[in-house]
Formats: structure tokens, sequence, C-alpha cells
């Protein structure tokens, strides 16, 4: 098995491989980790309902296998449950992975330790604007729902009676109801940067929805997928090369949407953008939770963006959103969790990406892809011709 | 002059190094629990600053700001009268702050503290506000604007002061060896010093041999010693000396640590033979058939492949060129005592020293990659240091100035000052007055040997600045040197080789074409390898010029912005032979301050860590010049580990880190903070 | 001593406030040169001392500025001269995000300048403020000065 290589493997369990997303490969994976004491620890997401779940760091491959089945409306970032330096799994998200790369950038996480299993992704849903929707627009009720997958462009929810729903996604989110606004400029689908990258994509033919297609992207997934071979927890065959430009393309197909995306959210500012960025963040109370859950920031309770702000300030912007923009310009992944806590509504990921596309360009930097240092940790700049 | 003013002038120019911060005094320490005293005592300084803004207006400002509770405007504040106001305004109002606004810290900072300290306050809780460098002084003709922004100036002072800490000055001991770095004249009589003091010295030099530029020339200024015969007892002087260990053909590959605990490694470079065996006798050198230029005697002359460096030569050892050895082994052959070792390797060595003298010198400046003044296309074009080495009657050819074309002896002679320096398209800096004595000298040595010969100097101007200098420079003209004052334009040369300066004599307002069978360059003086190495290796910044940096060019002429590390000689910077002399004296004795006391001050301005904000993210670690933090501990006991002593106060660590755990003291974020917060204020408040 | 340039201004013309930070060891002694060397300027800057440039906190500046000040200078050692090793060379990638800040932001470009003045730059130390002085006089207050202040 080497770097680069592509397959599609499924869990040989039956029931793993039936209620697991495209054949339960990653779950299957994840726990045999477990079992085999390849980590200590995998995080995963209890399901509480169709609509939501909940992190947990366990070490029973029970509550693993219990976890199997793909969610599309959890937006969150694992990172923040990796403790240093135990040996743990976690499925990630392109967004997850990357985050964890920068998290082990600040020496929070070891990466040495941490196996990122990638999981392609298209985009997530907000459970409360993702009800709403079912109301207003599908004209059913959430409580019915079974199951639910995008295909094709359209979203498609299942309901328990069998019957399938189908809306096109481009109608829904001009609608705002679909995915999460910064899922949809979201250009990064494959998680390359994890140590391996899982979805459906490109499994086609008897396979399709029975099996998973895993690109090995490092020795630590080549590490974890071979472990869960020899436990037997799982089979593969070697992907061909229709099912890999399929995958090219769904992925093409998916960062043309996002360009769009990107034109429609952040089109150039028109008139003065110091009144633009004013007044977006006018009503901020300080509450302080974007900081709270922003995955790049490593910072505990005490910060430089907090302890030096105040809400008694007089100032025209506050001192805790532009020092949080000098801090971050740099590793803004465009998560958008920011924007979903913010209580009073801020789109403060479009603020953010804003300031940090200009300056990744200018430093030709990509937070989250590898482990370059940051631009604001370094130190020498200047021999790149100034 | 009375104990009174030594004690003061004392305080100017250092901070005494064994002082006990730690007294306590029972005052402060109830001060310090109550709320900001503060005392702003303003400067007229004169009329340097009262003559130029509203100096009462400000100190009544200053009394309506809060936690201000005492203000005086004084003459002088630096007087002896101005600090007794402190002294009486501390003890009468229960002073525990003390903001002075008047000149610049950085002439009278250590006065004040002292003063504050005498007085009871913590000298770190006193707090200096610029009015006159930064402000009378610039806006002299603008009453208002000045008077504004000194209030301005005083307020963020204030806010500030009302921050600061009391902080205590810890010191480390001081390891009783000493590295001198360069064993020229300056390095020499610094080893010299440090060795009759009683110190143990490891003297480092990168060539074979110990001695310098001053071993190549062949007389010095004003007297017309020759060189060598008055270094060369200094020289032994250096070998017999008991506690100096001459590290010959050695150089300093890497210093770690701080004042008082450095570790250096030094770098042996092999001679290719076991100097306890070799005699020096030079057998081995007559045999050895691979010819080479001479780098002792500027390429004039040859040397071979193994070769004693010069006559004088301190250790007399021979030293092999292995990268030009063809490995006949005929010196092997004739070497009686058995001494040549073909398979000898690198060494490297540990010293643990308290104090360095930085003596590295200098380059003479080379014409050759501009051809300056037709030197490298024209033969009889040659640099001083060539004419020192063919003058020299242990040179090249026996003492007898020669021309490179045809080896004639010249008749008229002429040199050219100021070749490399004073000059915008080479170095815009003067070498010290060196060149304009060299040539002055140079012309008479020959004129006196030869009085057939006739001499033109082409200058800008004379320096004949030091003791003797102005009368050797007559003793020139009585002789019948002859002195243009003009910079020649054009160089060419006849077919002959003789060689025709053409320049304007702007005294007689003439242009004249001289016909010299000989042109000398004046080379300037120029930084070399070892300054940029030691600078490095060091941390001690360079000026505009490229030579080292002292800490004060007149006060602190020997001092480095290093601790415990000094500079002697022309590493920082042109000069004489005597002032190098009394340079490498000056360090010895500037070291040895902290050697007989035994202890270095670290100051108070380090970096200090709140464990319980840091996310031990590491960015501090990279970020430190001085390596000061490093992550240590595993998983979950992780922690960054702090070293105060290597900590120089920059407070880049600061910045650096995200949480505001790192803190610099006197430099923290909320003090610095407190002065921008108050660059404004509301209207009419 | 050096001649006095025009720095009278009318009680109806607007002086900017300007925030300068300056390292102790170069810019703060190039000011100070600049006194000794009695170039005027107008009394527009208001200095903060750090012993590094590298100890400027993008915080410090970006506080200048919503503190009112209509333009922030920060100047240290030239670059290979940093009495600290590299300080300025941290500052300068500290200016860099600054600057692109600043742009993004709204705020015109001239009003944050970074610089390198020595310790024996009295004249260009002079130089700078005046200049910089100019420049924003013609971009006038800054729009994020808080109302009320002076």
């Amino acid at each position: 098995m080497d770097i680069g290589d592509c397959y599609v493997g499924w869990a040989t369990d039956e029931d793993i491989r039936t209620r697991g997303a495209s054949g339960g490969l990653v779950t299957a994976m994840l726990a045999a980790a477990l079992e085999k004491g390849l980590v200590e620890a995998v995080v995963v997401l209890k399901k509480l309902g169709e609509f939501e779940a909940v992190p947990i760091v366990t070490s029973d491959p029970e509550e693993v296998k219990a976890a199997a089945g793909s969610m599309h409306s959890v937006p969150i970032v694992l990172s923040r449950y990796l403790d240093y330096g135990t040996k743990v799994a976690l499925p990630a998200k392109p967004c997850d992975a990357r985050a964890t790369i920068e998290q082990a950038k600040r020496q929070q996480v070891d990466i040495d330790t941490t196996y990122i299993v990638g999981l392609n992704c298209g985009g997530t849903m907000h459970p409360a604007v993702t009800r709403k929707m079912l109301e207003t627009v599908y004209k059913l009720d959430p409580e019915e729902i079974a199951g639910e997958e995008i295909d094709k462009g359209k979203l498609i929810f299942e309901t328990k009676d069998g019957e399938e729903h189908a809306i096109k996604i481009d109608e829904l989110e001009e609608e705002g109801y679909g995915r999460r606004e910064s899922c949809q400029y979201c250009a990064v689908n494959i998680p390359t940067m994890a140590d391996i990258a899982c979805g459906n994509w490109g499994v086609v033919g008897d396979l399709a929805g029975k099996g998973t297609f895993v690109e090995i992207n490092t020795e630590k997934g080549i590490k974890i997928l071979q472990n869960a071979i020899d436990a037997g927890a799982v089979e593969i065959t070697p992907a061909d090369d229709k099912g890999k430009a399929i995958r090219a393309k769904v992925d093409g197909a998916m960062m043309k949407v996002a360009a769009a995306a990107d034109e429609k959210y952040l089109a150039p500012i028109e008139g003065s953008h110091l009144d633009y960025y004013m007044n977006a963040l006018a009503d901020c109370i300080n509450c302080g939770a974007c900081k709270a859950v922003c995955p790049v920031c490593a910072c505990g309770e005490g910060a430089k963006c907090t302890e030096f702000s105040s809400a008694a300030d007089t100032y025209k912007m506050s001192l805790f959103h532009l020092v949080r923009f000098v801090h971050l310009m740099d590793s803004c992944i465009g998560c958008g969790q920011c924007t979903d806590v913010c209580p009073v509504d801020i789109s403060l990921t479009h603020i953010y990406q804003r300031f940090a596309r200009p300056m990744q360009e200018e430093f030709e930097y990509k937070p989250g892809m590898d482990m370059t240092t940051p631009p604001f940790f370094g130190v020498d700049l200047l021999e790149e011709g100034e | 002059m009375a104990e009174h003013d030594l004690y003061h002038l004392k305080k100017l120019i250092t901070t005494p190094l064994y002082e006990n911060y730690n007294l306590v005094n029972e005052r402060r320490t109830i001060m310090e629990s109550e709320e900001p005293r503060i005392g702003v005592f303003v400067c007229e300084c004169g009329v340097n600053i009262g003559g130029y803004l509203d100096t009462q207006a400000v100190a009544d400002y200053a009394l309506t700001l809060p936690n201000v509770v005492h203000t005086k405007v004084n003459k002088f504040t630096c007087a002896d009268s101005g600090q007794a106001e402190i002294q009486a305004g501390i003890k009468e109002h229960n002073l525990n702050r003390v903001v002075v606004a008047s000149c610049t810290p950085r002439t009278h900072e250590p006065t004040f503290r002292a003063c504050c300290k005498e007085a009871g306050v913590n000298p770190y809780q006193f707090e200096f506000v610029n009015i006159r460098d930064q402000c009378s002084w610039i806006h002299m003709w603008d009453w208002e604007g000045a008077t504004a922004k000194a209030k301005d100036l005083v307020r963020m002072g204030v806010a500030r002061s009302r921050l600061l800490e009391p902080l205590e000055e810890s010191s480390v001991p001081v390891d009783q060896n000493v590295l001198v770095i360069g064993a020229g004249v300056a390095g020499m009589q610094a080893a010299i010093d440090f060795g009759d003091m009683g110190y143990n010295v490891y003297l480092v030099e990168k060539e074979p041999s110990i001695g310098g530029r001053m071993a190549r020339f062949d007389k010095v200024f004003p007297t017309n010693d020759c060189s060598i015969c008055i270094l060369g007892p200094k020289m032994v002087e250096v070998a017999r000396n008991k506690n100096i260990n001459i590290m010959s053909y050695s150089e300093v590959t890497d210093v770690d640590g701080f004042v008082g605990n450095f570790e250096v490694t030094v770098l042996h470079k092999p001679r290719y033979l076991d100097t306890d065996i070799c005699t020096g006798c030079g057998a081995c050198q007559e045999v050895c058939p691979v010819e080479l230029p001479s780098e002792f005697n500027e390429n004039f002359g040859i040397r071979k492949a193994i070769y004693i460096p010069f006559p004088q030569a301190v250790p007399m050892r021979a030293v092999l060129d292995k990268d030009n050895c063809i490995g006949c082994k005929a010196c092997e052959k004739a070497c009686e005592a058995g001494a040549i070792r073909y398979d000898q390797e690198p060494i490297y060595e540990k010293l643990k020293v308290g104090v360095i003298t930085v003596a590295v010198g200098m380059d003479a400046f080379d014409p050759l990659p501009h051809n300056n003044y037709g030197y490298g296309l024209y033969d009889n074009v040659i640099t001083t240091m060539e004419f020192e080495r063919l003058l020299n009657a242990a040179g090249p050819t026996g003492g007898h100035v020669v021309r490179p074309s045809d080896a004639v002896e010249p008749i008229t002679v002429g040199f050219i000052n100021c070749v490399g320096s004073r000059d915008v398209n080479e170095n815009i800096y003067c070498s010290g007055g060196v060149c304009c004595m060299f040539s002055i000298k140079n012309a008479q040595l020959l004129k006196e040997k030869r009085p057939e010969t006739n001499h033109y100097i082409f200058y800008m101007d004379i320096r004949s600045t030091m003791r003797g200098f102005e009368e050797a420079y007559n003793r020139a003209r009585d002789l019948g040197v002859k002195f243009i004052r003009g910079k020649p334009v054009e160089i060419t040369e006849k077919e002959n080789g003789n060689i025709i300066v053409r320049v304007e004599d702007t005294l007689k307002g003439e242009i004249a074409n001289v016909e010299l069978d000989l042109l000398v360059l004046g080379t300037g003086l120029v930084p070399n390898e070892g300054i940029s190495e030691m600078g490095s290796i060091l941390k001690l910044p360079r000026s505009a010029d490229g030579f080292l940096t002292e800490l004060h060019p007149k006060l602190a002429p020997v001092d480095t912005t290093t601790d415990g590390v000094f500079v002697a000689g022309c590493a920082a910077g042109p000069r004489d032979i005597a002032y190098a002399t009394a340079h490498g004296s000056a360090t010895a004795g500037r070291a040895t301050r902290l050697l007989s006391v035994g202890s270095a001050p670290i100051m108070g301005i380090t970096a200090r860590i709140d464990e319980d904000k840091c996310v031990v993210c590491g960015v501090c670690v990279d970020k430190c010049p001085y390596g000061v933090f490093e992550i240590v501990g595993t998983n979950g006991d992780r922690r960054i580990n702090v070293v105060e002593a290597l900590c120089k106060g920059c407070g880049t660590c600061v910045t650096a880190c995200p949480t505001g755990a790192l803190e610099q003291s006197h430099f923290k974020n909320d003090q610095v903070l407190a002065q921008v917060r108050n660059v404004f204020q509301y209207g009419g408040e | 001593m050096a001649e006095a340039t025009a720095t009278g201004t009318t009680s109806e013309e607007w002086q900017p406030k300007i925030v300068m930070f300056c390292c102790n060891w170069c810019s703060y002694g190039g000011a100070d040169s600049a006194g000794m060397g009695r170039f005027q300027q107008p009394p527009t800057v208001r200095v903060i001392r750090v012993m590094c440039s590298g100890r400027m906190d993008p915080m410090f500046i970006l506080n200048a500025f919503l503190e009112g000040a209509d333009g922030v200078l920060f100047s240290g050692c030239h670059i290979g001269d940093c009495h600290y090793v590299n300080g300025n060379y941290k500052a300068t990638i500290k200016y860099k995000f600054l600057k692109a800040m600043v742009n993004e932001l709204g705020l015109e470009d001239e009003r944050l300048k970074l610089d390198w003045i020595s310790a024996s730059e009295g004249e260009r130390y002079a130089n700078v403020v005046t200049e910089f002085t100019e420049q924003i006089k013609k971009v006038g207050p800054s729009p994020l000065k808080p109302e009320g202040v002076v």
C-alpha cells in the first residue's frame, strides 16, 4: 500500500455496512483502530436525533460503531476535542482536518499521534434552518425524516414511509435554505490534507452506496487502513480509473458551484469599506462566542483580543474584532462556526474571509493544508526579495 | 571634585554593579499596597525647555490628573538642587511614583532612578517624559503647539507610571576565565593586561601567528620605529605570560550563554604537525617544492606550502597549507624532529569564560575590484601595504622599493590619500587619519633612504591630529616632499610604465599632470570577515560603516550592547596603533569590573510568563533570538520554560504571544496601552 | 544649528495627531538626534518608546487608530542592525498584516507607515515626521476617530 493509492472499501460486518454511509468503511476503520490499540480514543458524533448530534471522545468501540451513518446537519469542528499526546482518531470533514492541522501548528494537538480520517464534504446544514426548510418548502414533518442525502445537485429526504422527496439545492439556496453560506463557497471538498480521504464520489456500479472510495495521503493513512484490514474489519479493492475520473469530475463541479457562491457572498464591497464593516459589526454584544468556537484559535480564556478590549470602550469599532482580524487573517479556514453561534446574526465568516483572502494570496499560504508555519508566526520573511 | 560630585558622575556613566537592589525599605513596602501617589517634576533645563514652552502650565495641568499629588517646576532637575527637590517631594507627599518631564532618558534615566532609589522609590517606578529633545528643541517657534504636546506627553507618562511595578535586579556569577578574540596589537594588549591581573586568558587567533597587521608594517608613525622591532617584544611577553593560552590557527565558531557564563566553541585548525615537537627551524620550508604567493608579503614574493609565517612568529612553528600541498613528503623527510603529521584533524574545543574581548581587526581597502586609480590595470600602481613590504628589510626585495614593471628603483614616487575612504562610491567615512600619516611616513622614509627620490602626496586634507603627527608632517615638508591638495581625476600609463597623474592643485588653482615612476595608493581601512562573523556569533550590531558598534561613541567606547562583551581596536572603527593599544587595555579594565566583583547584574526588563494563561502554543520559542524559551514536559504536563538570564529584554516574544501570557517587565501590554490610551482626551476635559 | 522650517499653523488649520512607536536603541535615538540638531518639525507626533520594533504589537497600533490617531508611524533599526538581532524582521511581518488589514478595512493606505531610522539620523527623523504629517493633512482626520476627542 502506498501514498496516493486509491481503493474502494467496505465494512465486513453487514450491520455496519448497511447502517454506515456508503459501506461503513470509516466506522469500521475507527472501531478497529480502537480495538487493536492503534489509538486510545476516537472522536465521533453521537446522534441525538435526525438533525442533531453531540461530539464524544470514546474508548469504547461499540460507541464508535453506534455512530455509523452520515449526517449533513451538524456543522461542528472537532479539533477542540483532542488532547495533546493522546493517540486519537477522528472522522474529519475538510474543515475538521484543516482545523486539526492548524491546532497542531499551535501545539494543541500532536499531529504524529492524531489520525485524521478525512470525509468528502459538499456542505452541512444548520439544524434549525433544516427543520424550517422541511416545514415550509418540502412540506414535511421534520419528525418523519428517516434519512437524507445530496445527489446530483438535489437535496433528497427520505421519510419513514420510504418515500423520497428531492428539491434542487440551487433553488433551496436561492431562498436562503440549504447549506450554510460558508459551506456554499467552500472549495475544499476532498480532504487531501487528512491522512486518508473517504467518500462516495467515484464509487460506481454494484458497489454504489455500499462502498467507500478511499485515497491514501500519508503514512498514517496507510497505517490506519492496513490496521483495519489486518483486523478483518474492512475489505478493499483497487479503484478503477473510471471511478477516479468521476470523483475528480464531481469535485470539479462542486468547485464551480463554490465559485459562483463566492461571487455572490464575497462580491467586492461597493462604496466605503469602513462603513460596511462598521455597520456589519455594529450589533456585536461582546459575548465572545465567536472566539470560543473558532477552530484555529489556541488561546484559552486569557487572550489579547478579550483582555485588552472592553465593552466600556467608546470606539467606533471594537478592538476585539480588530485584534482577531490581524491574528487570524492568515489562518481563517472559513468553517463558518463563528456565524453559527453569533447571537446577533453577524455574518462573521464573510467578514473574516474578506480579510483572509488577500493575506493568504499575498503569502501564497493556505491554512490547514500542511504543516507550513503560518506567516504571522514567521521570523524571517525578508529573504523573499524585500 | 567633591565625593558627592564623583558619586553623581559615577551614576551618570554606568549603573553600579553590586548595589543591593534588594534593600527592603519599610516605608516602600507599605506604599506599594496603596494607591499610586505620583509626583510630576517639570524641568526648564535653563532655557532649553523653559524658553520654548510653558512649563508652569504643564505642571499645573499635571496636578489635575488623577493620582498626581505633587508637581514642581525646576530650573535644572538633574543638578543637586533639582534632585533634592525630587527627594523632598517624595518624603513630604509620600510619593510612590515619580515622573520627570525633561530631556531624554538616554542621558538622565540612570541619574533620576538612582535619586528615587535613595529616597525609597523603586527605580522602575520612575517614568521619564521627553519634553526637550523631542519637544522644545524641535518646536522652538510654536509655544502653543509645544506646550500642548508637552501636556499630552506628561499625561501619557503619568498614565504609564500608575501601572509601573517595583522591579528587582538579580545577578549571575561571573566565570573567572577570559576570552580574547584576535591577537593583533589590541588583542595582545588586552590579553597581557588580563594575564598580569591574574586572570586565565584564552587568546584565539585565526592566523598561524599572533601579531596582526602591525607585524607587516615596516615602520610606524610618527616616531618611525621599526614596527616588528617594537611589536616583537610584546609578542614574546604574550608568549611568556603564564596566564595566557595562545590558541593560534584557531577560530571561534560559536558562543552560547550570557554575561559571566559564556560557552565558547573554538575550532583548532590542523597545522599537520605536532606543535610540541616542531622547533620552527624552517628546514621543511627549504625543501618544499611548492611556491605560492606570500600573503604576508602582500603577494609580492613567495612562500611554500609548508612555511613559517614570518621570522618573528609567535608561536614559532610551521604550518602546512594542505590545499596546496602536493603530498611529496619532502618536509617529512627533512624534519629532524619528526614533527610532521599529515593525518591531523580539526579539533573542536569548548571553553567556559566570563567575559569576552573582540579584537578581530580590519582589512585594508582593496582597490582591485574597481581598479581604483588604475590598480590592477597598470603595473606601477601599488597599495601602501605592498609598499611597506617592499620597504621592509625582511621583505621580498630586501628593503628595496622597486617598480613591479621592471624592478627598477623609482625616482619619482606619488602617494594618493583617501583611497576607498571619504568617497561616495566606496566608503564615505574617513579612516581615522591613519592613511594621511602613513603616506607622510612612507614618503619620508624613502626620501631618507634614497635622497635622490622625489615625492608627491596628493591629498584632500591632512589629518595629523594626534601627538607628534603635526611634527612628522612638518619634517616631511622640510625634506622636500611636495603636497598637492587635490583628488586625482585621471591616471594614465606611459609605454615605459610611468604613471601620469592628472590633478587639480586647488591651492594654486592649476591643473597639473604629474609623471611618476611609481604610484602608491593610501588605501583606507575597511571591515573584515571577522567582524561579520563575530557580529553574528555574538549578536553585535554593526554601524553604517560596517564596523562593530560600541555602546556609546563618547561615554562607552569599548563596551558593546551585549553585556560582558567588549570590543577593542580596529574592529570598532579605523584607528591607529596607539588608540588600538589603549583600547585593548580599556577592555581589560572594563571587563575586570565584572571579574573582580564576581557577579553581573541582570536587568529588570525581562520576559515573565503567566503559566495560567499560557496554552503552550510554542510561538515564542522560535521568535526569541536568544533561545530563552523551550517547551518542556510531555502531554498534559507540557509548559514553557523561561531562562531569564538569557533574556535581553526586547519584547518580541510578548508581541508574538497570542494569549498575553508573556509579558515584558516595565513594558507590559497594559503599560504601553496606557500611553496609547492617553494620547487623546475628550474635548473639554 | 538647523534652519527652522515653517511649522506654524493658523488656529483654523487642522493639526493631525500622530502616534509614533520608536525602538529605544535606534529610532528613539534618532528622535533625540533630531532634537540635538534642532531639526524643526510640526508638533503632531506623540512618541511611545519600546525597547525594540519587535515589541510593537499590532494591538497597540490598532488601539491607537481606535483612540483617534490620524496616522500611526512605527520605526526601528535598519534591517540587519537590530540591537536584538532580528526584531525588525518580525516588525516587518506585522506591518504586512496591518497594512493589508487597514486597506481592507477602508482606512487610507497613507495612515500607517513603518520606517527604519537609526540613532544618528536626526535629520532623516525630522523629514519622516514632516512628510508623514503632510500626508496625513492631505487625507484629513481619521474616520475612526471617536466623536469629540482631541
